[in-house]
């Protein structure tokens, strides 16, 4: 690596870093307005993230559903496309995947795992689908269409594993008949399950090699290949991307469904990494946490895996941060939405910081084309 | 010029944030006898208590706060001391009950009360893996018995069964109506259940509008809007007895009956799982009862018995339910309304009566 793009790599990392240095100052800041003890939380937090094999355990954990839907939001990012459907690409996933997995009892682990984990990701590619067709063919934003999609999703997910009412109504196709008045899945067969890499009490499953490798794919994806380079030009300039002959209405879909996809598979891995079933009270948080991840990593794969890591490590830390300190886990919340106020905003940070805009060529990230393209 | 007014607009939109986030954390702040202060170490109790929570707060007026209470003066009466002895933790997703039941094992705690059904199954896999701790799990139905483990569990159907008794009694329009949270939890259901059912062994005539949140399970009971309309609804269809039960959405429907012409005369309201005339002063025009669970006692007793002498409960132990006292409304029930709920409960308890629940 020579001087200047070291140059050029230390100042994409700079803003993240100092937006996560800000928000960490000003949640200081509000612990100690509230009379709570910053110095103690954060000690628990690093503590809770890093302090023990558990702790380092339950951050790969966390971390690794969020790489997956930090990718889906970064891969439509890069043309041009706001998803904040990844939640309910997330659920779908989860449910398809959960569908494939309590059913066809006795196959081999070798068909039945692959099987299952494909049906998430097709479940997520429909639902990705959906909002990039309904764009292309109506004009419908994907905002909008994503944003209602989630709510069909997770009602949708409620609905198939409802346990049936008192009044004769008819339960969901996915229940799990010896749960009673319980609403929930079985728990799938041991064939789909992903395996541990470290068991109880680590509970590391293979998921995690499985996201860490998606991320790799679509850096080259996205990075060294000609379909990669037809995005990022859509994503820069539709217009231009048309005049040089790239199937703009094709990219749009296909880049949704992509992104659908790899959400569907962060909801897969989860439920046959770790929850073996699906419940209601199970949500698609981690879609949202998705565009926080997203954003801090400048939606660039490496940049993703980077900043799920970190959020991973908040989440996991926020137990220990409370228990120890008595702060309340709120602010871990705080936290993320901080930070995703500084990167999302980033001359909030070059104000503060007074660093002069770099060269055009860093700052050439285009988040979204926004309204009315 | 331009760059000035940026900047003007920069430093508002920064402001904003910091205002919007300190509002999020001014709840906590707020707790009720909840904040746990480092207390100095001092000598090692034999008993550490430790309470996680349901998705929400400690202090929700509800469930967690209940629970917390008795661990609360179960602490007091053991004199043990808040944030060395006793503390708690809200869980913020259902995914992390494993991982906050586990801060308590790692620090030593040796009795951890779980909130809530949806705790259930990382409750048995906790005690399982811990049979030298005691849980109790509020609300989990024990199918099979752990020497460790108490499963706290009520007759919701009987205490929804003694409000719809009353509420029938009460109505003149013959139309009584029922806002719950989703029937994805089964105690909301027997809370529904039992409500229709007591009802209907007043007056067999009577017109029954129960009404569940059709959504998902984490708004269901956070959507005091939806609660407020649903009840609105219901009066405007003749309902005059409304019994709210779920969670925060249930609040709402007691809300808007007790700022509704008639409040505490014409129309009337009844609350779910604590004594709500103590949870929830603005609904005190129409509140003339709760359909309770005692959670606080039941936990007090658990943990005194276990305080004592080092008793566990296997299995189940039924805490106590019926309904919350009339408050205001002592003189205004008639005697002969209070004695048939007194017959009733006699007769619920001792089993010459049953709601008619789950057959």
């Amino acid at each position: 690596m020579n001087a200047s793009s070291l140059r050029r790599f230390g100042q994409v990392l700079l803003i993240p870093i100092l937006a996560v240095f800000s928000a960490l100052l000003v949640g200081a800041v509000i612990m100690w307005i509230f009379g709570d003890d910053p110095i103690a939380a954060y000690r628990g937090l690093w503590n809770g993230a890093f302090g023990s094999a558990r702790a380092w355990s339950t951050t790969i954990r966390k971390m690794t559903p969020l790489i997956l839907t930090g990718l889906s939001v970064a891969v439509a990012f890069k043309a041009g496309l706001f998803n904040i459907g990844a939640s309910g690409q997330f659920i779908i996933g989860t449910v398809c995947s959960v569908a494939v997995g309590v059913n066809f009892e006795g196959l081999p682990a070798f068909i039945h795992l692959p099987l299952a984990l494909l049906a998430g990701v097709a479940g997520g590619v429909l639902w990705g689908f959906i909002p990039g067709a309904l764009k292309v063919f109506t004009g419908a934003h994907e905002v909008i269409v994503t944003i209602m999609l989630n709510y069909v999703a997770s009602l949708f997910a409620a609905w198939t594993v409802y346990a049936g009412g008192t009044q004769g109504q008819t339960p969901g196709p996915l229940w799990d008949r010896t749960a009673g008045a319980i609403s929930r899945t079985p728990e799938v067969f041991m064939s789909a399950r992903l395996p541990w890499i470290f068991a109880e009490p680590y509970r590391i499953h293979w998921g995690v090699a499985i996201a860490l490798a998606v991320a790799l794919v679509m850096w080259w994806v996205i990075f060294k290949t000609t379909l990669g380079f037809s995005t990022r030009t859509v994503g820069a300039n539709a217009k231009a991307a048309r005049y040089a002959g790239i199937n703009v209405r094709w990219i749009t879909i296909l880049t949704m469904m992509i992104a659908g996809g790899l959400a569907g598979l962060a909801g897969a891995i989860e439920t046959l990494g770790l929850n073996h079933r699906f419940a209601p009270e199970f949500t698609g948080g981690v879609g949202f946490d998705g565009i926080t991840v997203a954003l801090l990593g400048q939606t660039n794969p490496i940049g993703v895996v980077l900043s799920a890591f970190l959020l991973g490590a908040l989440d996991a830390g926020s137990a220990r941060m409370q228990f120890d300190s008595g702060v309340a886990a709120d602010i871990i919340q705080v936290i993320q939405a901080l930070v995703l106020a500084f990167v999302a905003a980033p001359m909030i940070i070059r104000q503060i910081y007074r660093i002069r805009k770099p060269g055009d060529q860093v700052e050439a990230t285009v988040f979204s084309s926004g309204w009315g393209r | 010029m331009q760059k000035k007014r940026n900047l003007i607009l920069l430093t508002l939109t920064l402001v904003m944030a910091l205002l919007l986030s300190a509002c999020t954390v001014a709840a906590p702040g707020a707790a009720p006898a909840a904040a746990p202060q480092q207390a100095p170490a001092e000598a090692a109790a034999s008993v550490k208590i430790g309470l996680v929570t349901d998705v929400g707060r400690v202090n929700d007026r509800s469930f967690n706060q209940s629970a917390w209470e008795g661990v609360v003066q179960a602490a007091a009466a053991l004199g043990l001391k808040e944030g060395d002895d006793y503390k708690y933790i809200e869980t913020q997703d259902s995914k992390d009950y494993v991982d906050n039941i586990q801060q308590f094992v790692d620090a030593g705690f040796n009795v951890i009360v779980t909130v809530g059904f949806a705790l259930g199954e990382a409750t048995i896999a906790a005690a399982k893996e811990n049979p030298d701790i005691y849980f109790i799990g509020i609300d989990q139905f024990q199918v099979e018995e752990l020497p460790n483990l108490t499963g706290l569990v009520f007759h919701e159907d009987q205490s929804g069964f003694l409000a719809g008794a009353l509420a029938a009694q009460l109505s003149k329009t013959g139309i009584i109506a029922a806002v719950l949270g989703t029937d994805l939890v089964p105690p909301v259901v027997a809370f529904g259940q039992g409500y229709e059912l007591g009802a209907k062994y007043i007056n067999p005539d009577i017109r029954l509008i129960s009404t569940y949140h059709p959504g998902e399970i984490s708004q269901a009971f956070t959507d005091p809007e939806w609660g407020a309309a649903t009840a609105k609804q219901a009066l405007d269809q003749g309902a005059d007895v409304i019994f709210g039960a779920g969670g925060i959405t249930g609040n709402g429907a007691l809300q808007e009956v007790a700022a509704a012409p008639g409040a505490g005369v014409d129309v009337f309201c009844i609350g779910v799982d604590t004594d709500q005339w103590e949870t929830l002063p603005a609904a005190h025009p129409c509140l003339v009862s709760s359909a309770m669970k005692l959670i606080t006692p039941s936990v007090v007793e658990l943990i005194t018995m276990y305080g004592k002498d080092g008793t566990m409960t296997a299995g189940n132990y039924f805490g106590g339910a019926g309904l919350a006292p009339f408050h205001d409304f002592e003189d205004k029930i008639p005697q002969e309304v209070k004695d048939k709920l007194e017959e009733i409960a006699a007769a619920l308890a001792d089993g010459s009566l049953t709601t008619g629940y789950g057959q």
